[in-house]
């Protein structure tokens, strides 16, 4: 075995495999707490909580802040969607050793400069951002996890996420491809 | 039996810790697949590499056919699962806008955490990115507020609004899953890029 | 030949079709009954949505509606003495025996219960509520109150603001319309119209588990 076999980054899952877990994670959601997964809702728990302490009178006053708040008992950041982002990080970093791809690196298409790349991925997040709290969720918790149970929402989430995408595809080409 | 929270065969807490563990596993899957690469991820709007599809579609129905047989089997009482709300116009406008940021920002809320547990920059300038629409979004809330609330239609399953059983719902989705798997390694067949 | 040979896609694609295909041919099920723990009877107790206000029923029956059930959980003898219009008796010592079942547990009727008091209609909501039946409900007060307000209404006193002679009046026509005093009522055959009975408004509905990303 030489040198270079050795530092290669091992293959991705088997895409199938991979989706079956995926689904067999989901399900263990569902049956042990009776709800799908979510990523977007942990961001906003710590929006939540990062303008209770800055802020706290405005936080009171806007039903945004104040209903989340309240719905968790005045802790917006102990609640199961955190618990459950904090372990995604851990997961993917576990799993980042075990397949060789731990790498400090700004990930683009040859095509564009790292400068553009960023530029387009703050916007696409701000954009994201923004789109998830309407959409009471975003790929995981509104597409995914409501596909799962069914939910009419969860499929026209998905829908328009995709074919939203897709439609957009075109104008971003420079980007990807 | 199920949900185990629920019917208090486990505590709060356990939950919380359970919930942690579902993460690891969610994360450890998630970069397995290739979902911490944006370049991967956004292949699907290409046709060069359709994992996304695969991937989502596959976990979508592994997990509504597990749900539908632990009920058959009296494992999970379905109608204490949490089922998402609709709440239509939010959810498409919403959607839209989600669509725009996944196609500039290549990732998605879940996929940017786990690209960054493994040192992607760009993932976390689109966390970065997350936590300011939010943020907006947050402070925006009044003028979003009457879209936000429009159209409330429950928690309907979507088996119940066209008048099907949940099984031959299911079944459907797995027909147009298994045509769209066809569909996505024919288009990566036919742009294929050898290295991204 | 091993099972790795084959094509992944056409490998998963025939797995979930044959599961797809049995899961559609098998009727779902429904008999797992849903119950509610201890803390959500609580809430729900503190809330107070098990309540049926007097002059709310007082219309219903006044206006016939289809959905309502009157069910008499006191014992029989005291039911011979006065029932309200249409109610039926069920005394709290048989809410549990299966013949009433059906009667509790279902989802068109609004059901309810009502005693002298409060105390014991409350009891017998507690105990269906507890096996998870919906659309049962309590009258506020019972029968005690019943007499005061809907029979025997006192007259406000002049100063009394317009929303209370407003019910003032609705109780005196109520009052009317059911014969006031101390009647007993006929067991009335209730026979749903054909047409289908609007739902009734779910006060009460059970909450399931708060999820989703918002």
């Amino acid at each position: 075995m030489t040198m270079e076999t050795i530092r290669k980054p091992r293959n991705y899952m088997n895409p199938y495999l991979a989706g079956v877990l995926l689904g067999l994670v989901v399900l263990a959601a569902n049956f042990i707490s009776g709800r799908g997964l979510g990523a977007s809702g942990a961001v906003k728990s710590a929006i939540v909580a990062g303008v209770e302490t800055v802020a706290p009178k405005h936080a009171a006053a806007s039903p945004f802040y104040d209903s989340y708040s309240k719905a968790h008992e005045g802790k917006p950041l102990n609640n199961w969607l955190v618990y459950q982002m904090l372990g995604v990080i851990v997961g993917g970093f576990v799993s980042g050793v075990v397949s060789r791809r731990l790498t400090w690196k700004v990930e683009h298409n040859p095509g564009i400069q790292s400068r553009t790349r960023l530029l387009f991925a703050l916007a696409g997040g701000v954009l994201f951002g923004l789109g998830s709290q309407l959409g009471r969720g975003c790929t995981s918790g509104s597409a995914l996890s409501g596909m799962a149970v069914l939910s009419l929402g969860g499929f026209i989430s998905m829908a328009a996420i995709f074919g939203t995408a897709f439609m957009l595809a075109y104008f971003f080409r420079k980007l990807w491809i | 039996m199920g949900p185990l929270v629920i019917n208090e065969i486990i505590s709060e807490n356990t939950n919380l810790l359970l919930a942690f563990f579902i993460g690891i596993a969610f994360g450890f899957v998630l970069e397995q697949g290739g979902f911490s690469s944006s370049r991967k991820l956004a292949g699907v709007f290409y046709g060069y590499d359709t994992v996304v599809l695969k991937v989502f579609f596959t976990g979508a129905i592994t997990a509504m056919l597990g749900l539908l047989f632990f009920s058959l089997f009296d494992w999970v009482d379905l109608s204490i699962v949490y089922v998402n709300e609709t709440y239509l116009w939010s959810s498409v406008v919403g959607g839209v806008i989600m669509g725009a940021g996944f196609i500039m920002g290549g990732y998605c809320p879940g996929t940017s955490f786990c690209g960054a547990a493994i040192g992607k920059i760009d993932a976390y300038v689109f966390i970065a990115g997350l936590f300011i629409g939010i943020f907006l979004f947050g402070e925006a809330y009044e003028w979003f507020e009457p879209l936000y609330l429009a159209e409330f239609w429950g928690s309907p399953r979507i088996s119940e609004f066209f008048g099907l059983s949940e099984g031959v719902t299911v079944l459907l989705v797995i027909l147009a899953a298994v045509a769209m798997f066809w569909m996505g390694e024919k288009a990566e067949k036919m742009f294929p890029r050898d290295e991204y | 030949m091993k099972l790795t040979d084959f094509n992944p896609r056409i490998l998963l694609s025939v797995i979930i079709l044959s599961l797809g295909l049995i899961i559609a041919a098998v009727p779902r099920n429904t008999t797992t009954p849903f119950k509610l723990t201890a803390q959500q009877i609580l809430d729900e107790l503190k809330s107070g949505t098990q309540y049926l206000e007097a002059e709310l029923v007082a219309k219903m029956i006044v206006e016939k509606d289809p959905v309502l059930q009157l069910i008499d959980v006191r014992p029989q003898s005291e039911f011979e003495k006065y029932s309200l219009p249409g109610a039926i008796n069920i005394p709290l010592d048989d809410l549990l025996s299966p013949e009433y079942a059906d009667l509790l547990n279902q989802g068109t009727m609004t059901n309810v219960f009502y005693a002298n008091g409060s105390t014991r209609a409350n009891e017998a909501w507690m105990l269906v509520r507890q096996l998870g039946y919906e659309n049962n409900y309590v009258l506020m007060g019972g029968l005690n109150y019943w007499f005061e307000t809907i029979m025997n209404p006192q007259a406000p006193a002049s100063t009394s603001s317009d929303d209370e002679l407003a019910r003032y009046d609705f109780r005196k026509g109520a009052s009317q319309a059911l014969g006031g005093g101390g009647l007993v009522a006929s067991v009335a055959d209730k026979k749903e119209g054909s047409a289908a009975p609007p739902k009734p408004k779910a006060v009460g509905k059970k909450k399931a588990v708060k999820g989703g990303c918002s």
